[in-house]
């Protein structure tokens, strides 16, 4: 039975442990979280700060960046994303095998920031699915962190019972935008979706959403 | 008028002063190149400034320009060898838009600004790239931005924003800021696009002539030896 041999705990106690199989597995995920770094602007600067021996991502499992996507489970988008720069986007995210989880990082990610403009993207939602967003310009490192631990906790309360919807993929979605066209125009309202977020939160009044003129130059 | 109003008027206001309207005819230059270009090009000089203190900007003909930069380039006495930028104004107000040139004699130490007036229903000018061959992607930029074409540019298209963009030329005073479609057909048409149309290995094996030089002496013989 083992029992001979030095346990876990020390000589004389058991060599094996039991446990559930989604604790484990998922023990095992949110540990070793190896980040797709997606930065384009100065939140990446905070994120190659977050990784660097000061803050040290690496002490929560994100070990190295993963400059491959196939490699990779979380996507960091850090910085700003222009149009043009969306199929690129949509494309690593794509290649990323599952179980994948993506964060986006800073305002210009979540919602455009400041660049309520013709080239830019509204919030990355429009074209891939976020798990988390970290608000700031850019976000400190320890935000980056906490968003990574928001991550962790997601995939504590994952269950291998419900992988298969949780993780379901259409694979006639691959290069699409994620949201449809009422969604987007709902997410890129005036000043970006952050409004749409202050409305979703039910915590801020405002009818900017409903002045349909806004939302057409 | 304070600054308030002055933005409350909108694009072009308030320009009253600027040179398209009101300038004098000639300043007295600080930079010896006007003069010369005065004496060369009489009737395609318009007119000169001085800009923020020292800085020497000349209105020529935009029918010559690729004379006056073509002289500026080689006189003996000018020397402009470095393009430093090709940039365009559009100062909006049905204001015709001004590409300019900006120079810089490397021999000389000198600078100088050339200007050329184009109305909005003619907006061509010829290239300069048989001048200063890294007018190439500058002109496309001014092409991309202000929708100014230019004559002969060997490679005339976007640089910045994306081969299928339709929405106009984004720099234009009557450019909307949010663009011209909505957020929805704006994305939709982002994800059209297939990112390597951008970075087409042929495409750059065919702009760039890849030149095997076969050396002279016995390795250059040995080269040649397999050649046959």
């Amino acid at each position: 039975m083992g029992l001979d041999k030095p346990g876990v705990l020390g000589s004389g106690t058991p060599a094996f442990l039991t446990t559930r199989l989604d604790f484990v597995v998922n023990w095992a995920r949110r540990n070793s979280l190896w980040p797709m770094p997606f930065g384009t602007a100065c939140c990446a600067i905070e994120m190659m700060a977050s990784a660097a021996s000061n803050y040290d991502l690496a002490r929560f499992g994100m070990e190295r960046m993963s400059f491959s996507p196939r490699q990779a489970d979380v996507l960091i988008c850090a910085g700003r994303v222009p149009y043009k720069l969306a199929p690129v986007l949509r494309r690593i995210w794509d290649q990323m095998m599952q179980p994948k989880w993506c964060i986006s990082m800073g305002a210009c990610a979540s919602s455009g920031g400041v660049f309520d403009v013709y080239s830019m993207v509204q919030g990355i939602d429009t074209i891939v699915p976020v798990d988390v967003y970290i608000p700031g310009c850019p976000p400190r490192p320890e935000g980056l962190i906490y968003g990574l631990m928001m991550v962790q906790e997601k995939i504590r309360g994952e269950s291998l019972a419900n992988h298969a919807a949780l993780r379901a993929e259409d694979p006639l979605a691959a290069g699409r935008p994620r949201a449809d066209d009422e969604e987007v125009s709902d997410l890129t309202g005036p000043f970006g979706n952050s409004t749409h977020q202050n409305r979703v939160s039910g915590l801020v009044e405002t009818d900017a959403i409903g002045r349909a003129e806004d939302r057409l130059p | 008028m304070s600054g308030f109003d002055l933005v409350a008027a909108g694009p072009g206001m308030g320009r009253e002063q600027s040179a398209t309207d009101t300038a004098e005819d000639s300043v007295a230059p600080g930079n010896p190149s006007v003069t010369a270009l005065r004496e060369h090009f009489a009737e395609a000089v318009f007119r000169n400034r001085i800009c923020a203190g020292d800085e020497d900007v000349v209105y020529v003909d935009p029918e010559r320009i690729t004379d006056i930069l073509g002289w500026l380039h080689e006189d003996a006495d000018q020397q402009y060898d470095h393009l430093a930028d090709v940039t365009a104004v559009d100062y909006g107000g049905g204001r015709p838009l001004e590409v300019v040139y900006q120079l810089w004699s490397i021999p000389h130490r000198a600078a100088l600004r050339v200007k050329c007036e184009l109305p909005l229903d003619g907006l061509a000018i010829d290239s300069v790239t048989g001048i200063w061959a890294g007018a190439n992607w500058l002109e496309r930029e001014v092409y991309d931005l202000f929708g100014i074409r230019f004559n002969g540019h060997p490679d005339l298209r976007r640089i910045l924003m994306p081969d299928n963009y339709a929405e106009g030329h984004p720099l234009r005073k009557d450019f909307p800021l949010r663009g011209r479609f909505s957020r929805a057909e704006q994305t939709r048409r982002a994800l059209t696009q297939d990112p390597e149309d951008y970075y087409v290995p042929g495409e750059i094996a065919e702009r760039i002539p890849q030149v095997v030089e076969t050396g002279s002496g016995a390795e250059g013989a040995a080269a040649g030896a397999d050649d046959v």
